[in-house]
């Protein structure tokens, strides 16, 4: 295998065991894991949540007292969420790990099917607020400490380049694994610095790769088009994504202090928020709920 | 060489002995957004593919 950022070349033994080196010292260096974690992984059942969870699984023995709960969110997909709820079931169940499934229609009364009829182009954004409370919803269900997700190299830098074309600067400069004051749940990416492709390759020689149908609302998204784009900046000058990773900290410690101040709660719900309303009871509210 | 694209679709190239990242971005696939087996082995993308090769290209679904 070749690792294109560093030139090196790995046989598959060796490439599948400097991923997983890599995973257990971003987590040592971030201090994302301690002593009496009880971590909730948000297990959708594509690739990067496989991935996370055999990951997590096989360096649970380096850890002392920390437990995994897999947490899944149905979001009532059609065709789509079916398969990929199986193969989460699945894993958990061969890993041994506790799973748990929350779906759309028990949380907020309808499934993602019904939110998006006459609103499709808002897809990503809809699914993204309500996917974020469910998982916040079953990981406190959970007994868990800290919510662990998926997110990889790609995912991180093409949301820090949205997020520069949309001018958000305090979505750019949050840092979602703060605990401000225990308000949130602290959320942990452990493959945040792994690519998309070390992913797929890492799975494919772990024996653990399914080819799985790709969510139906994803031709809607303003991420299709960066993602393509990122990825031939990325082809072409290996180590672009990991610049703007190194960017987007340098931003989140200029900004931290002022924007975690300026929360408030939720006169619905008490959730954190930056106005009167979340942004969950905002959309329930512009959705009839 | 044998090319498997994403989409099943089954092509023969008349192409001499090349890297597989070059045939892919001559198909206009970015080598980064796919997986690659020859004769059902995962190669890298600098890996040389000659006019016998069975190259299978894999699709990375995003998301999930």
């Amino acid at each position: 295998m070749y690792q294109r950022n560093t030139g090196r070349h790995f046989c598959g033994v060796h490439f599948a065991a400097d991923i997983e080196s890599r995973v257990a010292d971003t987590i040592k260096i971030r201090h994302m894991i301690i002593t009496g974690d009880r971590v909730a992984v948000a297990l959708s059942g594509g690739k990067d949540s496989t991935a996370l969870l055999l990951l997590l699984a096989g360096l649970l023995p380096i850890w002392q007292d920390v437990k995994l709960i897999a947490i899944t969110i149905d979001e009532g997909i059609a065709v789509y969420r079916e398969a990929t709820i199986r193969a989460a079931e699945q894993l958990a169940c061969s890993l041994g790990i506790e799973h748990h499934c929350i779906s759309f229609p028990d949380l907020f009364g309808d499934s993602l099917d019904m939110f998006l009829k006459g609103r499709e182009t808002q897809a990503c954004s809809i699914c993204g607020i309500l996917r974020r409370k469910a998982l916040i919803v079953g990981t406190r269900q959970a007994g868990a400490t800290k919510l662990a997700t998926g997110h990889n190299l790609d995912d991180e830098a093409q949301s820090v380049l949205m997020n520069v074309l949309r001018g958000d600067l305090p979505r750019l400069s949050r840092d979602s694994s703060a605990d401000s004051s225990g308000r949130f749940i602290p959320r942990i990416k452990p493959l945040s610095r792994i690519s998309e492709k070390e992913i797929a390759t890492y799975l494919l020689l772990k024996n653990a790769w399914t080819e799985l149908p790709e969510c139906p609302y994803t031709r809607y998204a303003l991420r299709r088009e960066v993602r393509s784009m990122l990825s031939v900046f990325e082809y072409k000058h290996p180590g672009t994504m990991l610049n703007l990773m190194a960017s987007k900290e340098k931003i989140e410690h200029s900004c931290a202090g002022p924007v975690i101040s300026s929360l408030r709660s939720c006169r619905t719900c008490g959730d954190p928020s930056s106005g009167d309303l979340c942004q969950v009871c905002s959309l329930l509210r512009s959705l009839g709920r | 060489m044998k090319l498997i694209l994403t989409d099943r679709d089954e092509r023969i190239l008349e192409h001499s002995p090349a890297p597989v990242g070059q045939i892919l971005l001559e198909e206009g696939i970015n080598p980064l957004e796919v997986l690659v087996t020859r004769n059902g082995k995962l190669i890298s993308e600098d890996t040389v593919a000659g006019a016998e090769d069975v190259i299978r290209v894999i699709r990375i679904a995003h998301g999930g």
